[in-house]
C-alpha cells in the first residue's frame, strides 16, 4: 500500500528529503519541496481516503490534520510537512470508529460520501482544539467544507448528536446553545 | 408521515447505509481513487477558442517528449468519431471545426500527469477564428453562422389545445412575464474521471461513473469499433452525478489511450476542466402569458420557451420536451399554446440535470399564478386550489396517466408545516433591525418519472442464490449517493425476512448485471421494486423445492429467514412464525449444481397515448419557504424550507429525506447564487471560488419533510422515486417569499442582491433615523 510510485518527473526534480509522521508511522520520501501533500498522499502513497475536488482551498474534500489542526492538503506543500505529524482519514479510525464517524453513520451525514473524509477531519480538529465544542463551534469548523448531496440536513443532525453526546457525558454544558439551535428549528 | 428519526426511528427504518462504514473511514474506493500497476495518466487538449476552423494540428513535438506514451487525435478514432445519448453529434476529437471552448482536439497518455500536461502545451493547433454565437438570440438571427448541418435549432416543440387568442380577449385578468434561469453546474464533488484497463483477453475494462453502464458500453463500442461484449463497464460508485455524468465524459479518451498503449490509463478532470467541458443545466428564457376569469379560473396559457443547449445535442431535445410538458403544472387550463426551441450556440454544452427542464418552467408557471392571484386579490394558495387537477384528469399534454390526487394531497399537507402560520404575516417586519424583512412563499408542482413516451425505457433485474450462499440481487443501476443499495436491501429483507448479511447486491458492472435501463428520471426505486416483485415467487419456489428435497420437510412449512430456511408455525394467512432454521443458505447453495438465475424484463410504466415525451407516473410536491432579506446588502437568507411530497410508499425513510433535503438545497443554490457565467463563449467562472454553491451557513438548519404515502385505490404502481421532485418547486417559493418581504417581483435567477437593496433614501432613514425624523418634521412645518 505504502509503496511510492515511480515517476520520472519526481526523480528528475527530487531534491528534498521529507521526513514526517503519517498516521503514526515515520516516513522518509524524496520529493520536490513544492509537491502538494494531496499528491503525495493520493498518488505517491496511494492513500485515497483524502479526496480532491477544487485544488484551490474552497471545498475541504482534501482536509488532513497537521499537528492536530485541519489543513487543505491541496494547498500544503511537501516542505511544510517537514517534521510534522500528518493524520489522514485513514488514521482516524485506527483504534475503531471515532465518535464523529459513528455520528455520521447513525445520522446519515452523507450520501455519495465524497465530502465525508474532509468533514470528519474538520470536526476532529475542532474536537482536538477544545474540550466538548458546542453546536455552533462544530458548525464553524465546517466553514470550509462543501457538500453537494445532503443539503447539510444529515450534517446538522451529526452536529446536534455530537454536541448532545458531549452534553450527556457532562463534561460541559452546551444546553444553552442547543436551545438556541432548537428554537431556530421551531 | 413526517420523516424524522423520532417518528420512524426503528433500526429497520433508520438503518446505517449499506456502504456507510467505508465512506466514513476513507476505505470507500471511488472509481477515480483506483490505481493499477503500470498506469499512465491521460489529459485532453481543449479548444483555445469557442468557434474556429481548425487549419492544422501538429502532434510531433508532444510525441517526442520523454515520458509520453501516446498522443491521439481525430484520425485515431477507429469507429464513430462522436457521442451523445439522444443524438451523437459531439465529436470525440474535432477534425475541422471547434464549436465551444470545451471541445477536444487531442489526448495524451504519459507516465505522470505533469508530463501529460507538458505534452498538451507542445501540441500546435492553427485556427481561423469565426464569429462567436454566444446567445440563442444571436443564434436565431438570420445572419447567424450555422453551427450544425441542420442549422442552429436542435429541436422544436409545439402543443396547442383550445382557442387561445379568442379566449384571451375574454379573460378578466392577464399577466405576461418573461423569466430567465441560470446555467447551473452540477458540482458533484468528485469531478469526472476513471481508469481504463486493457485486459489480456483483448477486452477493455472501464472504471468510470455513469448513470447507465449499458448505454456507455453501447456508445464506447460505437467509437472504438469493437463488439459491445468486448467492453466491461464498472460504473458505480460515483461521488455525485445529479444527471451530469449520464453522458460520456472522460470515457472516449481513456478508452482510446488505454487500447493504444496497452496499459491502464487514468483520467481525472481538474475542477476547471470539469467546468469547461462538463454539462450544465439549460439556461432558459420562458415567456408566459396567462389569463383567468374574475373568479380566478385559469382560462388560457401561452408559453414560449427558448433553451440554450450549447454546442452539441446530448439530451437537449428530451429536456425541452420535458419543459414543454411541465409548463402546464398540475392545473386545469382549457386553452393552451406552447412553443419551445432548443438552440445551438457556441456556449458550454447543456444537458441532463436533476429536474430535467422542469425546474425552469415551474419557476415561471408558479410565478404566473402568484402574480395573477395578486392582481385578482385572491390568496395565491386558494388560486391553486381553484385550478388544481382532479384525480382522473388526463396528464398535462392530454395523455392518459395513472390517476393521482398528489397535487391536492400536498396542497393540503403543506399547511401542517410550522412555517404556514407565518404565512399571513405580510408586513415584513422581523422584530430585528428595520432593514431585515421577512416573507414566506408557497409553490406547488407535479413531476413525471420515467423517460416518457417515445424513448425505450426498459427495466429489469435478477435474483439467485449464489455460490457463497448469499441471495444475490443484480441490477444494471448505479449508486451515486442516493442510497439505492439500502433501498434494495430493505426491499429484499421485506421479501425474504433474511439478515442484511445474507444479501449480496450487485450493481454497476455490465459483466455481472442484467440491463435495467438508466438510473435517471426518478425511475430507479420504482424499477427495482417492480423487478423484485416479478422474480420473488419463482425464486422462492425453487428455493423451497430444493430445501424440501434436502430436509424432507414439506415446502408449505418452509420460510426464508435469517441465515437460511426455517420451519414455521402456521398462523394462517401470510404471517408465519419462524421456529427453527433447518438449512443454511450456504448449505443449500453447496448442494448440487449452480442455482438458476431468475430474471425479469419489463418496460417502465408508459402512457398508452403516443405523445412524445409524455409521462404516465407523477409525483407531487408543495414547498413553503421563509426568507429574510437584508435591504442594506440585498442578501437573502433562507430561514426555512418545508416540504410535503406525494410519491407513494416510503421504502427508505432516511434516503427519501436526504433526497428532498439535498435536492432542495441544490435548488436553493439555483435560486440564490449559482450561475456559471459565460462571456463571448468563454466561461468566466472557472472554479469554486467564483462558482458558489450553498455552504452549511446558507441553508436552514432543519427542513420538515412530510411524505404522503397514500395512493388512489387501484394504483398498484408502488413507490415512485424522489430524486428530482425536491428540486422543482423551491425557486418559485423563495421568489414569492422575497416578494412578500420586499414588494419586489424578481424574474431572473439567481436573484440579484443589487435588485433587492433599498433605495438610498430608505437606507438613510434606516441608518440615521433621527435625521430622517428631523427632515420629516421640517417638511411638516
Ligand atoms: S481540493 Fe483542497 S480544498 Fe478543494
Ligand atoms: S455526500 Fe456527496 S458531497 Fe457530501
Amino acid at each position: 500500500m505504502n509503496r511510492p510510485e515511480k515517476s520520472p518527473l519526481l526523480e528528475k526534480t527530487a531534491d528534498f528529503s521529507l521526513n514526517f509522521s503519517l498516521n503514526g508511522s515515520q516516513l522518509y520520501l524524496q520529493v520536490p519541496p513544492t509537491r502538494r501533500l494531496v499528491d503525495i498522499l493520493r498518488r505517491d502513497l496511494r492513500l485515497t481516503g483524502t479526496k480532491i475536488s477544487c485544488e484551490i482551498g474552497r471545498c475541504g474534500a482534501c482536509m488532513v490534520l497537521i499537528d492536530g489542526k485541519a489543513f487543505n492538503s491541496c494547498l500544503t506543500m511537501a516542505y511544510q510537512c517537514q517534521g510534522k505529524q500528518v493524520t489522514t482519514i485513514e488514521g482516524i479510525s485506527k483504534d475503531g470508529l471515532d465518535v464523529i464517524q459513528q455520528a455520521f453513520l447513525k445520522e446519515g451525514g452523507f450520501q455519495c460520501g465524497y465530502c465525508t473524509p474532509g468533514m470528519i477531519i474538520s470536526l476532529k480538529a475542532a474536537c482536538l482544539a477544545r474540550v466538548s465544542p458546542d453546536f455552533s463551534e462544530l458548525k464553524e469548523a465546517l466553514t470550509g467544507n462543501l457538500c453537494r448531496c445532503t443539503g447539510y440536513g444529515g450534517i446538522h443532525r451529526v452536529l446536534r448528536r455530537l454536541s448532545s453526546d458531549q452534553n450527556e457525558s457532562g463534561r460541559r454544558a452546551v444546553g444553552k446553545d442547543r436551545d438556541a439551535d432548537s428554537s431556530a428549528e421551531r | 408521515m413526517l420523516l424524522d428519526r423520532n417518528r420512524n426511528g426503528s433500526e429497520k427504518q433508520w438503518r446505517v447505509r449499506r456502504d456507510g462504514k467505508d465512506k466514513v473511514t476513507g476505505g470507500h474506493a471511488f472509481l477515480t481513487d483506483m490505481g493499477f500497476p503500470r498506469m499512465l495518466y491521460g489529459r485532453v487538449l481543449r479548444s483555445h477558442y469557442p468557434h474556429a476552423i481548425i487549419r492544422s494540428i501538429d502532434l510531433s513535438a508532444a510525441e517526442k517528449l520523454p515520458g509520453v506514451a501516446a498522443v491521439l487525435f481525430h484520425k485515431d478514432v477507429p469507429g464513430l468519431n462522436a457521442f451523445g445519448i439522444a443524438d451523437p453529434n459531439q465529436p470525440v476529437f474535432c477534425d475541422s471545426l471547434v464549436r465551444y471552448e470545451g471541445d477536444a482536439l487531442a489526448a495524451v497518455a504519459a507516465e505522470t500527469s505533469e508530463i501529460a500536461e507538458e505534452a498538451l502545451q507542445l501540441i500546435k493547433v492553427e485556427y481561423d477564428c469565426l464569429p462567436v454565437v454566444d446567445s440563442p438570440e444571436k443564434a436565431l438571427s438570420p445572419q447567424a453562422p450555422q453551427l450544425h448541418p441542420e442549422g442552429n435549432i436542435l429541436h422544436e416543440t409545439e402543443y396547442v389545445r383550445g382557442e387561445i387568442e379568442a379566449v384571451f380577449a375574454d379573460c378578466a385578468m392577464i399577466v405576461e412575464t418573461t423569466y430567465e434561469t441560470p446555467r447551473q453546474m452540477h458540482t458533484y464533488l468528485e469531478t469526472e474521471g476513471g481508469v481504463f484497463v486493457p485486459e489480456d483477453s483483448g477486452s477493455l475494462t472501464v472504471y468510470a461513473p455513469t448513470q447507465h453502464g449499458y448505454k456507455d458500453r453501447m456508445q464506447l463500442a460505437r467509437i472504438l469499433a469493437v463488439p459491445e461484449e468486448a467492453i466491461r463497464i464498472i460504473s458505480s460508485p460515483a461521488g455525485g452525478s445529479f444527471g451530469g455524468k449520464d453522458e460520456l465524459n472522460v470515457q472516449p479518451y481513456g478508452a482510446l489511450l488505454a487500447l493504444r498503449c496497452g496499459r491502464p490509463v487514468k483520467i481525472h478532470y481538474s475542477r476547471s476542466e470539469s467546468v469547461k467541458a462538463g454539462l450544465k443545466r439549460h439556461p432558459m428564457t420562458v415567456m408566459m402569458k396567462t389569463g383567468a376569469d374574475a373568479d380566478g379560473k385559469l382560462l388560457a396559457h401561452q408559453v414560449d420557451i427558448v433553451s440554450d443547449t450549447g454546442a452539441y445535442a446530448t439530451l437537449g431535445g428530451p429536456v425541452l420536451n420535458f419543459a414543454t410538458e411541465h409548463c402546464l403544472g398540475p392545473y386545469r387550463i382549457p386553452h393552451v399554446h406552447i412553443k419551445g426551441k432548443a438552440v445551438y450556440t457556441n456556449n458550454g454544452v447543456s444537458g441532463e440535470f436533476r429536474g430535467f427542464g422542469g425546474n425552469q418552467v415551474i419557476f415561471a408557471l408558479e410565478g404566473q399564478l402568484d402574480r395573477l392571484a395578486e392582481k385578482l386579490q385572491l390568496d395565491p394558495w386558494e388560486l391553486r386550489r381553484i385550478n388544481v387537477r382532479e384525480p382522473d384528469d388526463p396528464g398535462p399534454l392530454g395523455q392518459r396517466i395513472v390517476p393521482t390526487d398528489g397535487p391536492r394531497q400536498v396542497w393540503e399537507g403543506i399547511q401542517r408545516s410550522p412555517l404556514w402560520k407565518k404565512r399571513k404575516r405580510s408586513d415584513g417586519t422581523t422584530g430585528k433591525v428595520p432593514w431585515i424583512k421577512a416573507g414566506t412563499g408557497v409553490a406547488l408542482a407535479m413531476h413525471g418519472s420515467g423517460l416518457g413516451y417515445g424513448i425505450p425505457d426498459p427495466g429489469g433485474g435478477s435474483l439467485r442464490l449464489n455460490e457463497n450462499g448469499k441471495i444475490e440481487a443484480a441490477f444494471g443501476h448505479e449508486e451515486f449517493g442516493q442510497g439505492l443499495l439500502t433501498t434494495i436491501e430493505i426491499l429484499l429483507q421485506d421479501h425474504f425476512h433474511c439478515a442484511a448479511e445474507d444479501l449480496e447486491i450487485v450493481i454497476g458492472d455490465t459483466d455481472r448485471v442484467p440491463p435495467s435501463g438508466s438510473s435517471t428520471a426518478s425511475r430507479t426505486t420504482n424499477s427495482v421494486w417492480q423487478a423484485l416483485n416479478n422474480v420473488r415467487e419463482p425464486f422462492l419456489a425453487a428455493v423451497y423445492r430444493k430445501a424440501a428435497k434436502l430436509t424432507g420437510i414439506p415446502e408449505i412449512r418452509l420460510q426464508t429467514g435469517p441465515g437460511g430456511i426455517w420451519t414455521t408455525a402456521d398462523c394462517g394467512g401470510d404471517k408465519k412464525n419462524l421456529l427453527k432454521r433447518v438449512i443454511t443458505y450456504k448449505q443449500l447453495a453447496d448442494q448440487g449444481a449452480n442455482e438458476p438465475v431468475f430474471s425479469t424484463k419489463f418496460h417502465y410504466p408508459l402512457t398508452p397515448d403516443p405523445i412524445i415525451g409524455a409521462h404516465y407516473l407523477y409525483t407531487s410536491i408543495a414547498v413553503i419557504a421563509a426568507v429574510e432579506v437584508n435591504l442594506l446588502t440585498g442578501m437573502v437568507k433562507i430561514a426555512g424550507l418545508d416540504h410535503c411530497v406525494a410519491a407513494g410508499p416510503v421504502i427508505n425513510p432516511p434516503g427519501y429525506l436526504g433526497q428532498i433535503e439535498g435536492g432542495s438545497v441544490m435548488a436553493l443554490g439555483f435560486t440564490t447564487m449559482e450561475n456559471a457565467v459565460m462571456q463571448e463563449g468563454y466561461y468566466t467562472t472557472k472554479n469554486l471560488d467564483t462558482y458558489l454553491v450553498p455552504t452549511i451557513f446558507d441553508v436552514p438548519e432543519f427542513q420538515q419533510v412530510d411524505a404522503v404515502e397514500e395512493l388512489i385505490s387501484g394504483d398498484d404502481f408502488g413507490p415512485r422515486g424522489v430524486g428530482e421532485i425536491g428540486t422543482v418547486a423551491i425557486a418559485p417559493a423563495i421568489v414569492s417569499a422575497i416578494r412578500q418581504a420586499t414588494g419586489k417581483w424578481l424574474t431572473a435567477l439567481p436573484v440579484s442582491p443589487e435588485q433587492l437593496v433599498a433605495a438610498d433614501a430608505v437606507i438613510s432613514s434606516y441608518l440615521q433615523p433621527e435625521e430622517a425624523d428631523r427632515k420629516e418634521k421640517g417638511r411638516d412645518n
